[in-house]
This record gives C-alpha cells, sequence and structure tokens, in this order.
C-alpha cells in the first residue's frame, strides 16, 4: 500500500479526485446558466478578472464550460468502459477458464475486430447510429470491449491453472462456483487496472469524436465539442482550444498516473 | 513451410471475418444507400425502384456475396460522394497515408529509442523522472491538440510548414514531406512517448541480466555494452510494440488528416462517414482493417528475422 503514496501515485490520485469532484459537484454548485450566457461585449476575450479562462466566440465563459463539460466527458467515458465491462469480462471469463471450442471461436472473433482500430470502430458505430451523447457511449464501449476481452481472457486462463482452482475442482466446487468464488476475485486487480487506464483512452476518444463532429453534439457540452469550436479562432483566440486541452490533458495525465501505481501496488508482475 | 501455409489460411479466414464485420456493421444502418442517394424527400415510387435496381430488396446474405464477389474481381463499386470508382480512389489516398505512417513512425523510433535508453541507463535519476514525465505527458495529450499545437507553431508563426494539403510524392517529393511533416509529428508524437516507455522498460530488464554484468566485468566499454549488447536484444520487443501500433495509428489518422485537410485514408473514411456514403464506408473500413491484420502478420515474421533464437512453430 505504501507504493500508492508516491509521489507520482499522489498526484495522480489527486488529479483523478479532483476531476472526479468537479464532474459530481460542478452541476449541482453552478447554475447551467453560467455556461450558456453570451456576453456579447467580450466575445473571444482573454483571461480576465470576469472570466478567467477567457470567452469564446459567444462570448461564453470557458471557465464555467469546462467545469461543466467535465460531467458530459467523464460520464460518457465511465459509462463506456462500465460497457466493455460488461460485455467484456463475460466473454473472457468463458473463453479462458473453459478453453477448448469456446476460447477458440470466441477469441478468433475477438482477434478480428482488433483488427479495426478502436477509433474507427467507436466512429462507424457512431456514424451509423447516428451521432449523440447515447451512441457515442455505446460506440465507444463496443470498440473498446475486444481489447479488454482479450486481457481478461489471459488472467482467467492463468488463474484457471492455479493449483488451488485445481484444489477446489478435486472437491467438487461446480464451474459457476468456481468462477463466482475462485476466478473472478483473482483476476480483479489486473483488470481494475486496465479499467483506469481505458478511462484515460475513452476520455480522449470522446475528445476525438467530437471534435470530428461524430460524438457528444451541442448543446450537450463536452471537452472534445469545445476543442472543435475553437478551430475557426485558434489565431485570435488559442485559449479556445487551450482551455479543453489542457482539461483533457490534465484528466488523462491524472488517470495515466494512477494507473500506472496501481499497477504497481495490484499486479506487480505486470510492471 | 507448413506454418507459412498454417498463416497463410488463418489470415484468408480473418480475411472474411473482417468483411463480415464490416458488412454487417454497415448495414444496421437505418435507411439505405438509395436513401442516401435520392434523400429522405424522395418519391417513395422511385425510391422502391432504385432499391430493386440496386439489388437492396434481396437477402442481406446475397447481398453481401455480390460485394465480396465484386472486391475479388476488382470491382469495389462507385463513390456515392465523390462519383468515382472506389478502388482507385483508395489506391490513390492509400500512398498519402502511407507516406504519413512511414514518416510517423520514423519521427517516434528514431527519437524513442535513444532517449528510452538513456532513461534506462540513468534509472530512477533525474534524468529517467524527465524522459518519464515527458513521455507520459506524450500519451496524456490527444492527437489533434498536439496537431493543432503544431499548426500554431509552426504554420502560423514559424510559417516553416504548410497547415494543410496533400502534394503528390510523384510530383514533388520535397513538397510532399513538407504537407506531410506536420501531420506525422502530430501523430509521431504520440507514438514516440509510447514506445519509449516501452524502450524503457525493456531496456531495463535487459540492463540487469547476467550477460551485461559480465561484459562490464570484461572491461567492454559502457558504450558498447548499452549500445551494441543490450540495445540488439531490447530492439526486438521494441520494434514488435512499434508494429502493433500501426492500428493505432491508423485509427488516429482519422482524426489528423481531417485536421490538417490531408487526403488520405483517414480523411477520405471520414468523409464517408460524415456523408453516409455506404458503399465507401465498407471498402474503407475493410481496407484500414486487412492493413492492420497484415501489418501484424508482417511483425510477428519480422521478429524471427531479428531475433533468430526465434522459431516458428
Amino acid at each position: 500500500m505504501a507504493k500508492l503514496f508516491t509521489l507520482k501515485g499522489i498526484v495522480g490520485g489527486s488529479i483523478v479526485l479532483l476531476v472526479l469532484a468537479i464532474a459530481l459537484f460542478a452541476p449541482l454548485v453552478i447554475p447551467e446558466s453560467y455556461a450558456t450566457q453570451m456576453d456579447m461585449r467580450a466575445r473571444l476575450s482573454g483571461p480576465t478578472a470576469t472570466h478567467i479562462f477567457g470567452t469564446d466566440q459567444l462570448g461564453r465563459d470557458l471557465f464555467y464550460r469546462v467545469t461543466l463539460g467535465a460531467q458530459t466527458s467523464i460520464m460518457i467515458a465511465g459509462t463506456a468502459v462500465l460497457i466493455s465491462l460488461v460485455i467484456g469480462l463475460p466473454l473472457g471469463v468463458i473463453s479462458g477458464y473453459f478453453g477448448g471450442w469456446i476460447d477458440n471461436v470466441l477469441m478468433r472473433l475477438v482477434d478480428t475486430l482488433l483488427a479495426f482500430p478502436a477509433l474507427l470502430l467507436a466512429l462507424t458505430i457512431s456514424a451509423v447510429l447516428g451521432p449523440n451523447l447515447t451512441n457515442t457511449i455505446i460506440a465507444i464501449g463496443i470498440a473498446f470491449t475486444p481489447f479488454l476481452a482479450r486481457i481478461i481472457r489471459g488472467e482467467a486462463l492463468r488463474v484457471a491453472q492455479m493449483p488451488y482452482v485445481e484444489a477446489a475442482r478435486a472437491a467438487g466446487t461446480n464451474d459457476a462456483a468456481m468462477i463466482l468464488r475462485h476466478i473472478l476475485p483473482n483476476i480483479m486487480p489486473p483488470i481494475i487496472v486496465q479499467a483506469t487506464i481505458s478511462l484515460a483512452f475513452a476520455i480522449l476518444a470522446e475528445a476525438g469524436l467530437s471534435f470530428l463532429g461524430l460524438g457528444t453534439q451541442p448543446p450537450d457540452a463536452s471537452w472534445g465539442l469545445m476543442i472543435q469550436a475553437s478551430r475557426d479562432y485558434l489565431d485570435i483566440a488559442p485559449w479556445t482550444a487551450l482551455v479543453p486541452g489542457g482539461a483533457v490533458a490534465i484528466t488523462v495525465l491524472g488517470l495515466n498516473m494512477f494507473g500506472d501505481v496501481l499497477r504497481d501496488v495490484l499486479d506487480p508482475r505486470a510492471s | 513451410m507448413s506454418y507459412i501455409l498454417n498463416r497463410l489460411l488463418s489470415v484468408a479466414l480473418t480475411l472474411a471475418l473482417i468483411s463480415m464485420i464490416t458488412f454487417v456493421v454497415t448495414n444496421i444502418l437505418p435507411g439505405d444507400v438509395a436513401m442516401v442517394i435520392m434523400g429522405t424527400q424522395s418519391n417513395p415510387e422511385a425510391l422502391a425502384g432504385l432499391r430493386e435496381n440496386l439489388g437492396l430488396n434481396d437477402p442481406l446474405i446475397m447481398q453481401y456475396g455480390r460485394w465480396v464477389g465484386g472486391m475479388l474481381t476488382g470491382d469495389w463499386g462507385k463513390s456515392l460522394v465523390f462519383k468515382e470508382a472506389i478502388g482507385p480512389l483508395i489506391a490513390q489516398k492509400f500512398v498519402a497515408s502511407g507516406l504519413i505512417v512511414v514518416m510517423s513512425m520514423t519521427i517516434a523510433l528514431v527519437c524513442a529509442i535513444p532517449l528510452g535508453v538513456w532513461a534506462a541507463v540513468h534509472q530512477n535519476k533525474w534524468q529517467d523522472n524527465a524522459a518519464s514525465t515527458t513521455s507520459l505527458l506524450g500519451v496524456s495529450l490527444p492527437d489533434f491538440f498536439w496537431g493543432i499545437m503544431l499548426i500554431l507553431l509552426f504554420a502560423r508563426y514559424l510559417e516553416w510548414f504548410p497547415s494543410s494539403g496533400f502534394v503528390h510524392p510523384a510530383d514533388d517529393f520535397l513538397g510532399a514531406v513538407r504537407h506531410a511533416f506536420l501531420p506525422s509529428l502530430a501523430l509521431g508524437l504520440g507514438l514516440m512517448a509510447h514506445l519509449t516507455r516501452m524502450t524503457r522498460s525493456t531496456m531495463t530488464g535487459i540492463l540487469n541480466q547476467e550477460f551485461v554484468r559480465v561484459a562490464r566485468a570484461k572491461g567492454l566499454s559502457e558504450r558498447t555494452v548499452v549500445w551494441r549488447y543490450s540495445l540488439a536484444n531490447a530492439i526486438g520487443p521494441v520494434i514488435t510494440v512499434a508494429g502493433l501500433q500501426v492500428g493505432y495509428l491508423f485509427g488516429s489518422i482519422i482524426v489528423v488528416e481531417s485536421l490538417f485537410n490531408f487526403t488520405g485514408m483517414g480523411w477520405l473514411t471520414y468523409q464517408a462517414l460524415l456523408n453516409r456514403d455506404i458503399p465507401l464506408i465498407q471498402s474503407t473500413v475493410f481496407v484500414i482493417a486487412a492493413v492492420v491484420m497484415l501489418t501484424n502478420l508482417l511483425v510477428d515474421l519480422l521478429y524471427v528475422v531479428i531475433d533468430p533464437r526465434i522459431r516458428l512453430n
């Protein structure tokens, strides 16, 4: 546990906690109108005392937009990773635990899906379903599933060969009990690490999708959408891109740092 | 020999699966090609006629057969947006993307290997921390954000490189490289960060091994020990990881090419997705997945060349 309190762990963990707190509580404290109110006399204004992060092309305050956008970005990324876990966990565990033809068929499918770059898969699914907030979540969730399923399968395979699993089998434990009591608890640590890192990738994916106009749609405010809106004003107002871009970078950096340290603690073999 | 035959068979099977997945995903679209061609306000009878003409009323399996048959015989259909034959269109755009994939990979490897080795040699010292922090920052920024920053710095302020467009290498090679440089750098920076981390961790493992200690005890210079003996052992895994990143690159080019208006495969795929050009979506998605799969195969085979201790079986 002491490993968690290294400089990297403390910085990463603090960033993650801070972003989570902002995502959870900012919408309760800050009225939504603060982020949508247009100050027409201060369009594309740089950071000032009234607008500490400056304003966008419609004179909306970037500080409030980026704080309220946190909720959308975090919610999309979190739900998407949850979806990929809900699909990937049973797939991976069944494949790794039972082996044989089930494993062959499932992993052939997973390997084929892995040939599709995750972002391409997410973009295609989002374009096919029609871009909006829900479909962005579904698209990223499905796109990340093969990767997680592959890792979970590897872990399940490793644990299934452990002596204690063999002992439990000899004692007459059935498959369902075996998976629930012996396999799942023992594969959880590396999966938690992977989920943390996937969360970072999901935030990047959401930003990419929204940046291309195939993710979150206005009036929902997300970080990717804010960067997209800034494209035409880069020359005169670079902060319109720097503020949301910085938010993405800090959040992903925090998640990556925290994920690295979490790996040292929970999954020492891999680090 | 039987290994290669097995691999080829597996490649054929995977390609078939890729084509099926692509076809299924693009066919759950609400609306179809006929709707895209004629628009949502079109006359229902004309729409029905067009559907019949395009064979959209046939069972899915027949439509799939027709699509695959066309691909095999070189008839990839026509793009609805570009009104051009898809085969030549993709071939042309592929050159552009090939250029930035190769350039970004080169940039990434040329920077990542020395940086990773440097960090590993100075393990847990400030050099290591500096390299780790830089690479962590690199993987945390979206590619397109790098792209925006590069446009601001190199295209707007310094005016060293053009901020958009593509020049064919056959027309003007230097111009092509200049146009491809910023998008390649945007892609390469993220990749470099990833490969630096990989090189560092592989090298750290190797530098702790017995043969390195023996080489040092023999009095070999540190340079020979690190760059000749240790790196020779680390390069295999690093190249493998680099090869596997081609998949990641082909995902990222969609965003980066669109940002730089660089008319390659990523840009083409984006145009297809944005305009719901279903035949073009099917072909571009299939081609990208196939290229990724074949690159992974190539990396597997290359590994044997780099590291003769590995035997294929």
